[in-house]
């Protein structure tokens, strides 16, 4: 019951984050599909992950309200109630087949010994390292390109 | 409670925003729910077969996906205040101006 609740969430914050126009709130309905996505995790015993969510939704959700309330024009007319909750009744909709239907998954014949630690560092070590540098890349890079900018200006 | 079907409804939600709307931050936001909708897979399916390699996976790509983010929100601020605006049309009808005049200038 709680998964279903919880996917509920998750289906209206995703249509509201597309449907409304004003940024600020779009943003604000996709941290709740952040946090929704989180707790699905965790309760999918993926704790790790629903941590490194959380982390890197936080992140990702504080740079996105900033940049929705900068760079966003303001929308023309405002979104009336009776739209939204039409958007909920779609999403609720939508949600339908994914509590009622089921997509049979045969399991590939792979041993499942495997722990988190091991699958991280043991399998996957050189990607984990890989994506460090990937990422320090494009934090030097961003950097490097707003700065020149703020440079010309001047 | 299918997440397969889930994550399918979420994939669709995403890619109605990429397709329907101008403004590029929501188009961003549109992007975020689609790569959610793909990694949930990863993870969900990974936990009911009791595999962790799915999550490692699902790591490696929270990773990428910041910074598709990072880059594409460095590129928004870039195109934001050379053109003063976000919205696709606009800056398709700047586009083709510019073009219009530098074909003018070249005959």
């Amino acid at each position: 019951m709680i998964v279903e609740l919880i996917a509920v969430g998750l289906v209206v914050s995703a249509c509201l984050a597309v449907y409304l126009d004003e940024a600020v709130y779009s943003v604000a309905s996709l941290a709740c599909v952040f946090v929704l996505m989180a707790i699905l995790y965790a309760l999918s015993d993926a704790t790790f992950v629903a941590v490194f969510q959380l982390a890197v939704g936080a992140g990702t959700l504080a740079v996105l309200f900033l940049a929705g309330e900068m760079l966003s024009e303001k929308p023309s007319r405002e979104k009336s109630f009776r739209n939204m909750f039409l958007v909920a009744v779609v999403a609720l909709l939508l949600l339908l087949p994914s509590v009622f239907l089921s997509v049979a998954v045969t399991p590939a014949n792979v041993s499942s010994s495997v722990s988190f630690g091991q699958a991280i560092w043991d399998l996957r070590a050189i990607d984990v390292v890989l994506q460090g540098l990937v990422i320090m890349t494009v934090a030097i890079g961003i950097a490097i390109v707003l700065f020149e900018r703020k440079e010309g200006k001047s | 409670m299918d997440y397969i079907i889930l994550s399918v409804t979420l994939l669709a939600i995403g890619i109605y925003g990429l397709l329907t709307k101008r403004q590029l931050v929501k188009v961003l936001i549109s992007i975020e729910l689609i790569a959610m909708a793909a990694s949930m897979n990863f993870v969900l399916l990974a936990s009911s077969l009791d595999r962790a390699l799915g999550e490692t996976f699902l790591i490696l790509a929270f990773s990428t996906d910041t910074c598709v983010t990072a880059i594409v929100l460095g590129l928004l601020v870039i195109v934001s205040k050379k053109y003063g605006t976000c919205d696709i049309r606009k800056l398709a009808e700047i586009e083709q101006t510019e073009k219009g005049v530098y074909e003018e200038n070249k005959s």
